[in-house]
């Protein structure tokens, strides 16, 4: 596939669906039926080129990929750019979106309609974009296409004779849909002759190659040789190499209008590379720049410090590194006394920090401990001044701040008719304030509540989750902050305040609180050779207690001849173990027990 | 008799059972009859290749369950290695593990016929539910029964294996247990705190919550309770889990925890010997395959360097709460320089009370002090060199 097509031949699209809905199955089943993968030869999911996506089952970063068809008789470049479907992602779908004219709604013909189906379609719809439904797994027994398309009117409304029926895993409907996104999808409209004007919807780095820029090409063309300038980075550079995944990354002449690939130039700094920035040419006529991307909203934020401190330097470096292909992480150095120095992140949900630790430790391999997570605070000062708070140890002396604000979020949650009880409760435990019940379908309900925000990104989606045996979803609105009655609860190991620990929550609920982050602090931390003493404070106030009592015995009951090689190597396991922890005082902490401020249980 | 500091001592591994006990995680494996012949063969083989005029100070014959072979098996297996290393003259100690219900009169007869003048006896516990929960293919009875055997067919010297710390075992029981196992008066027990060792049935069990393992505050009561009760019984503790009435200890054992020489025979069996772990393939028909190839049937082997020798000769010798470690013998098996390095290391423990120091006329000796002994892989842990250094 080395020829250019023609605007009216292309056709730019991506996959909007809710986790689990099959698009990734679907995007393997158009890399076969278009030949783009030897069956044989295909891994399943082709698309989700990371492992950490590939192991958790969910795409994390998007990815394009350019296909060839015939329909009707004529040959179609078909350019699908994949989008993540978690709630923390929207930030990336609506990047991805940006670069199509189209998108297919996947929904899963047995689970319906998921609040982040509604979500993400509503993303696209803003944009104008021509929406294809598709009802995935419709040869499953329990598939339920008619009340499904009832759900397609009442809260999208969208037509049901618009949808398309598909099993993504035997390939049934897929030639349907190809032919559809030819059909319905427009072509991209945009001038040949104007000056180049490309959007950087993607990049990441490789070792060798430098930054690979992910483009859409808007207006005009960009041929090898090119000298380009990025508007926003004012940064000029050459067109070393272009072309398009196919999905192996296949090199061309040139891009034009309408076109998807990549752009590489040996490019190292990773500042000049930004998503969401216009790309045209260096000398002579300059495009003007596209609309902007929104500044992605950090909604959690944590430290993040290298168990060796000697690493924080390369901390920062792979801190900039993921930040070149995933923008929405924002990062700024702190300090704590229990950790040393490391970096104050914000993300945008818990799943989407959670990734980036592992990333960093996937792909830097340095050894990180991650602080519990915490939302935004607005602080009002005495003279009225108002800052923002990114982490506890920031909060200000009671007596130096007239109010404290919280992040309040409007929250939609779809859930089977059976289990809105449950749901009700929840929330109200959870310093809810209800708004309001629809009916989605004879079985669905959805419930609008306005939560606080910390209330919510701990566990309030798993625990959504098994209360509805896995059929609730949730999505929530932006947020807004509201004044609230908030206090920090300090933790103390040994006697010794451990900064990294404490959080911020709300008066009513400290024993509560302190009590749950004790009782997990008492099962993670392992037995010293001294008893531990673990407190929870509010001021000078404890309000919890706890003790890990002493370890009186640790030693293997047999050893011989033969165990010698083994024992020695478990003892440096172990010993390796043990290197990862941080010293509070003189107790060896485990970077899993960083985390048990997240326990909202006490149970 | 006493070891020789240059000596070598002969493990012979038979790795066959009937059957896998839930904790275990030794190297056994089911089999057939038509394997027994063929494998004694094939030992006998890694024999002529190996130890020719070896003249062991000591010999185990360990497993699996040696006394399944049965007598004939044995007596070859016995004939053929006197001929190649003639242990019968040199071995001040010739040990085998035998289970109650394959240690009958007449295997008892055979082995003593061949050279074995000491037995070590899997009894594990004396309660029915208990042995059954660890899926041991005897009971209590047959246990009492194998030891009256193995007295009247002349054995002098026994071992009894027991195992303590069963979930929810009430420490009186266990008393109870050790009392009658008393008054049966062996020469020596090993008493070990059950262990859950990776990979094995029980850990397996654990992980899935069907087995809860006992609190670790009553597993160091009932480890307190074994060692007053042996001791009162006269039976001294001289090793983690290991007691003996004077001057029965364990010399095969003693020569493991002293970091001397030793040939491993048999599949799976490791060696130690001039500076150089080695291990055979574990799997007896791998290792019966490369023997029959006429080859030695190593699965790894392992140069050890200064730093690693001294940390081993401390990880066994420490165990040996009596003599611990002779800082001379230390130096002539490791090297003065990596002695020297860890010896203020180990002056720190004195400070802690985890070891204590003192003279014989060797010179300087290192031990543990009773709660050294109970921490002691806490305190081999702050010992371990940097893993650069111990990677070879």
């Amino acid at each position: 596939m080395s020829k250019n097509f023609p605007p009216e031949r292309i056709r730019n699209f991506s996959i909007i669906a809710h986790i689990d809905h099959g698009k990734s199955t679907l995007a393997d089943r158009f890399l076969e039926i278009t030949g783009a993968v030897d069956t044989r030869k295909r891994q399943a999911q082709q698309l989700d080129s990371m492992d950490l996506e590939r192991e958790r089952g969910i795409t994390i970063k998007a990815a394009a990929v350019s296909l060839t068809t015939m329909v009707h008789g004529e040959e179609y470049l078909l350019n699908l750019i994949d989008t993540p479907g978690h709630v923390d992602f929207a930030y990336e779908v609506e990047k991805s979106l940006q670069a199509c004219e189209g998108a297919l709604l996947l929904i899963d013909a047995a689970q319906g309609i998921q609040a982040q189906t509604v979500a993400n379609a509503s993303l696209a719809m803003e944009q104008d974009m021509t929406i294809i439904p598709v009802f995935n797994k419709v040869d499953l027994p329990h598939a339920r296409p008619e009340e499904i398309e009832d759900e397609l009117e009442n809260t999208l409304v969208l037509e049901r004779d618009l949808a398309i029926k598909c099993s993504a895993k035997t390939g049934l409907g897929v030639p349907e849909i190809i032919e559809a996104i030819v059909d319905r999808i427009p072509a991209p409209e945009g001038d040949p002759e104007a000056p180049l004007r490309a959007l950087i919807f993607d990049a990441k780095y490789d070792e060798y190659r430098g930054i690979v820029v992910y483009l859409r090409i808007v207006d005009g063309t960009i041929r090898k040789g090119d000298m380009v300038h990025m508007l926003g980075a004012d940064a000029d550079y050459e067109a070393v190499e272009l072309g398009k995944f196919t999905p192996v990354a296949v090199p061309h002449k040139q891009l034009s209008v309408g076109e998807v690939g990549y752009f590489i130039s040996n490019i190292k700094r990773l500042e000049d590379v930004r998503v969401g920035d216009t790309m045209t040419v260096a000398k002579g006529e300059r495009a003007a720049a596209l609309t902007g991307y929104r500044e992605p909203q950090p909604m959690v934020w944590c430290g993040i410090y290298p168990v060796s401190s000697g690493d924080f330097e390369n901390l920062r470096a792979a801190l900039n590194q993921l930040k070149l292909n995933d923008s929405s992480i924002i990062f700024e150095p702190e300090s704590s006394d229990a950790l040393g120095f490391g970096f104050r992140c914000g993300f945008l949900g818990l799943l989407h920090m959670e990734i980036v630790q592992e990333r960093l430790e996937r792909e830097s391999g340095i050894d990180v401990v991650q602080t519990a997570p915490t939302v935004p605070y607005r602080m009002v000062m005495n003279d009225g001044e108002v800052k923002d708070i990114h982490s506890p140890g920031e909060l200000p002396d009671p007596t130096q701040f007239q109010e404290i604000h919280e992040p309040i979020v409007t929250t939609h949650i779809l859930v089977p008719a059976t289990n809105i009880g449950v749901i009700m409760s929840m929330c109200s435990e959870r310093r809810g304030k209800f708004l309001r019940q629809e009916h989605l379908s004879a079985n669905r309900v959805m419930l609008t509540w306005d939560l606080p925000l910390a209330e919510i990104i701990f566990d309030f989606y798993d625990k959504l989750k098994s209360g509805t045996k896995g059929y609730g979803t949730m999505n929530f609105e932006e947020p807004r902050f509201e004044a609230a009655k908030l206090v920090k609860l300090r933790i103390l190991v040994s006697g010794t305040e451990a900064d990294a620990l404490s959080v911020i929550c709300h008066h009513s609920d400290t024993q509560r609180r302190g009590r749950a982050v004790l009782k997990v602090l008492r099962k993670e931390i392992p037995r010293h050779q001294f008893e531990v003493a673990l407190q929870a404070a509010v001021g000078g106030k404890i309000v919890a207690r706890e003790s890990i009592r002493a370890l009186s015995k640790n030693v293997t009951a047999k050893c011989y001849g033969g165990d010698i090689s083994r024992k020695r190597k478990l003892l440096q396991k172990q010993k390796e173990g043990k290197k990862r922890m941080k010293n509070i005082g003189n107790v060896e902490v485990p970077q899993k027990a960083f985390l048990a401020v997240l326990s909202t249980d006490d149970s | 008799m006493s070891l020789r500091e240059d000596g070598v001592s002969l493990y012979v591994h038979l790795p066959y059972c009937v059957r896998k006990c839930r904790y275990c995680d030794f190297n056994s494996h089911g089999y057939t009859s038509q394997d027994l012949a063929a494998h004694v063969e094939a030992i006998l083989q890694e024999a002529s290749l190996r130890a020719q005029d070896l003249a062991p100070q000591t010999v185990f014959f360990g497993g699996g369950t040696p006394t399944l072979l049965g007598a004939q098996h044995l007596a070859r297996l016995l004939d053929g290695l006197e001929e190649i290393t003639g242990f019968r003259q040199s071995a001040g100690e010739v040990t085998m593990e035998a289970n109650p219900e394959s240690l009958s009169a007449e295997v008892a007869a055979a082995i003593l016929q061949g050279g074995v003048d000491r037995l070590s006896i899997g009894v594990q516990s004396l309660n029915n539910e208990v042995l059954a929960a660890y899926d041991r293919v005897h009971d209590a009875k047959e246990a009492l029964a194998a030891y009256a055997r193995a007295r009247e067919s002349g054995f002098r010297r026994i071992n009894l294996d027991l195992i303590y710390a069963f979930p929810g075992q009430d420490p009186q029981q266990w008393v109870d247990t050790l009392h009658t196992v008393h008054e049966l008066g062996p020469e020596h027990l090993s008493c070990y705190e059950l262990s859950y060792e990776p990979g094995t049935s029980l850990t397996r069990l654990r992980d899935l919550g069907r087995w809860q393992e006992e609190d670790p505050e009553r597993c160091a009561a009932l480890f307190d309770l074994t060692r007053e009760q042996n001791a009162a019984a006269g039976y001294h503790s001289y090793e983690v889990s290991a007691f003996a009435q004077p001057g029965e200890e364990c010399r095969h054992n003693l020569a493991y925890w002293r970091s001397l020489d030793y040939v491993g025979l048999g599949a799976g069996a490791a060696s130690w010997r001039q500076g150089v772990r080695s291990m055979n393939l574990a799997k007896p028909e791998d290792y019966e395959r490369v023997m029959g190839e006429g080859r030695r049937p190593l699965a790894q082997q392992e140069e050890t360097l200064p730093d690693m020798r001294v940390f081993d000769h401390l990880m066994m010798g420490l165990r040996l709460e009596r003599e611990g470690v002779s800082v001379e013998r230390m130096k002539r098996q490791c090297g003065s320089d990596a002695v020297d390095a860890i010896l203020p290391r180990l002056h720190e423990f004195v400070a802690r009370d985890l070891l204590r120091v003192w003279q014989d006329q060797e010179g300087q000796r290192f031990c543990t002090t009773a709660r050294g002994l109970r921490m002691l892989d806490t305190l081999l842990q702050e010992l371990l060199p940097d893993d650069d250094q111990l990677e070879v």
